[in-house]
């Protein structure tokens, strides 16, 4: 029998999800939704800012979904969703008390130690917002342990907008400075309008004490980083977290491989300079 | 320790001995063809060891084509538990480049976490090597793989007059051989199977450059016109992955049963050759044109995973270019590759 056979470790829940209850269900957008899930023991989830879960409903199927909230004592994790396929669809028809079953939390999560004491320029696209979230929440509670902290959120229209109590929130009570835009004008609309990177020129930031995080649609990641570097920012203090197919969540099934690298292991939050010369990146 | 050989008769003797302990899987000609596919034994005299390659690989005795993973209920409550089936098996007449890629797969799916339906399979899997004779497409020597000198419990090389000359490779190869009458070698056959051994790695099928510097030849080659050259003929049609003993994704579908109050979770077999393999959510496809594919599948093979684990996600068996329908050939690739390195003019496929 091979060496490997003998020293490795079988890992027999591997592929089983535990059940977990649903607690809550606040519709953000006609598209998402966030769930807001407890395991029935008790346990907490113990996940990182940027980690993601496999969600399984039973009889439909199973889908990779960031936690988009930052651990908490009352070990709750909560699950923002576009309604898009098979699972989200069903996602979106939970109720309080329904069980779903969880695997994870996988991937690496942004690594909020090493960010400590930095000023942080945060940058979601549309729901590029949901896995910032736990980031956002997590500055929240540990403030004092980061400087300054500017939130830049773009979304198409007004209707689209996620988190809004929230976003007020981190604004009004966490000295955050919240900016937003939507692409395109809009009668119920008076904020700023224009892409998100439209953004950027009103920024000052002193780019050795800064790293910006940046999760959005795949088109948008090319721009930003741009904006980013015409900042005199680092690549390797631009962060991202990166979307791909995934059927284990465990380096195995090989659907959200990035050249050499596994999104679900190695990822997926990636420095730019982890990545740029990965073709297949974004 | 003494070179022992077993002759036509005994080997009939260890395969009707090993059927009592465990289900015995072998290389069996199709009918009318000159193809071969491993079966369970059920008259050991249908096996045959001497044969080229078999159509597909005997990977899917550890992972086969469809397993189930998981099965769980809806109701009362949702509940799930692990599907772990295994059973003892013994593969039977396995080719070296069988065995290696057996191997790879070890090393990926014990790697980082372990894949307890892989593992659970491969414990309780033993082998039984023999040499092969090479045919038209394969490149064993090229990958280094036309002699391995690990997993196996027996191998048995051929002397050409039924008999084969055992080598035990582990303690539960010795147990095998316990009642079954082996002679002593003589110094002629040991020299004979040496020769062939040494005749084995001189393939007239190379790649220009010594194995090892493979990832440096992909180096750099994310742009070259290699791949659109080779992808400008591929269908898409995944058979490339289908046959290859050293493939391992896979997808995973939920099967409810029509009450809707059961299920199971079923992985099948996948492949980076398939269109929707790299598509997101969204329907953002990160792998969209066949030259892209054709790219990855061959970097995954001789750059990211060789890099990753020290060694060749290839074995060199020729599978994916003896069953391809317009036989795109990674040895043409490779020496494309090579020829672009060093700066040369490729002279095509």
């Amino acid at each position: 029998m091979a060496l490997e056979l003998c020293q490795c470790d079988m890992e027999s829940d591997l592929y089983v999800p535990r059940p977990a209850q649903v607690v809550a269900v606040e519709p953000q957008t006609p598209m998402e939704t966030l769930v807001r899930f407890k395991f029935p023991d008790g346990a907490d989830l113990g996940h990182k800012p940027g980690q993601f879960v496999q969600i399984f409903i039973p009889g439909i199927g199973e889908a990779p979904i960031s936690v988009c909230s930052a651990p908490n004592a009352e070990c709750t994790f909560d699950l923002t969703v576009r309604k898009l396929g098979d699972v989200t669809g069903a996602l979106h028809r939970l109720q309080p008390g329904d069980t779903v079953g969880i695997r994870g939390p996988f991937g690496n999560g942004f690594d909020m130690e090493a960010l400590q004491g930095y000023d942080l320029v945060i940058v979601g696209g549309g729901i590029g917002l949901v896995p910032l979230r736990s980031v956002i929440q997590y500055v929240a509670d540990h403030r004092a342990d980061y400087a300054n902290v500017h939130l830049l959120y773009g979304f198409k229209s007004p209707v689209e907008q996620m988190y809004v109590d929230e976003l007020a929130q981190w604004q009004a009570d966490c000295d955050m400075d919240v900016r937003l835009t939507i692409d395109k004008p809009h009668d119920a609309w008076d904020g700023h309008v224009g892409v998100i990177t439209t953004l950027f020129p009103d920024l000052t930031i002193v780019p050795p004490r800064t790293y910006a995080l940046v999760v959005g649609p795949p088109i948008m990641y090319q721009f930003v980083i741009t904006e980013c570097r015409l900042k005199g920012l680092a690549d390797d203090h631009i962060i991202m977290s990166l979307e791909r197919r995934m059927r284990c969540g465990v380096g195995k099934c090989g659907h959200c491989q990035i050249n050499s690298k596994y999104v679900c292991m190695d990822g997926p939050v990636f420095t730019f300079s982890d990545v740029k010369h990965l073709w297949e990146a974004i | 320790m003494t070179v022992r050989v077993i002759d036509k008769h005994g080997v009939r003797k260890l395969v009707e001995k090993l059927q009592q302990e465990a289900k015995v899987v072998a290389p069996h000609r199709r009918e009318g063809r000159d193809q071969w596919s491993f079966q369970e034994v059920t008259d050991p005299d249908l096996i045959c060891l001497e044969y080229t390659t078999s159509c597909l690989p005997p990977k899917e005795f550890a992972f086969p084509p469809r397993e189930t993973l998981l099965r769980y209920q809806r109701e009362p409550e949702f509940a799930a538990e692990a599907v772990i089936q295994s059973e003892p098996i013994i593969l039977f007449g396995v080719h070296p480049c069988d065995i290696y890629a057996l191997e790879s797969l070890d090393i990926a799916y014990c790697a980082d976490h372990g894949d307890p339906n892989w593992i659970a399979r491969r414990q309780q899997m033993r082998l039984v090597g023999v040499d092969c004779i090479p045919d038209e497409w394969c490149f064993c020597a090229a990958m280094g793989t036309a002699t391995v000198d690990s997993g196996y419990d027996l191998f048995l090389n051929n002397l050409g007059d039924g008999s084969y000359l055992v080598e035990v490779g582990t303690e539960a190869g010795e147990e095998m051989l316990e009642g079954i009458e082996l002679r002593e070698a003589s110094a002629e056959e040991i020299a004979h199977v040496k020769k062939r051994l040494t005749q084995r790695v001189k393939q007239e099928r190379k790649i220009n450059d010594e194995t090892r510097n493979l990832p440096l030849h992909f180096s750099g080659k994310a742009q070259s016109e290699v791949w659109e050259k080779h992808a400008e003929r591929c269908y898409s049609c995944g058979t490339c992955v289908l046959v290859c003993p050293t493939c391992y994704c896979f997808d995973v579908v939920d099967e409810v049963a029509l009450t809707l109050k059961e299920g199971t979770r079923e992985r099948i077999w996948d492949g980076c050759m398939l269109e929707s393999f790299a598509e997101v959510a969204s329907g953002e496809n990160f792998r969209e044109e066949r030259a892209q594919r054709l790219r990855h599948r061959h970097f995954r093979k001789y750059a990211y995973l060789f890099t990753k684990y020290g060694r060749p996600f290839c074995c060199g068996c020729g599978r994916c270019v003896r069953q391809c329908l317009v036989h795109i050939d990674p040895v043409a690739i490779i020496n494309d590759l090579i020829a672009e390195s060093k700066g040369g003019v490729s002279r095509g496929a």
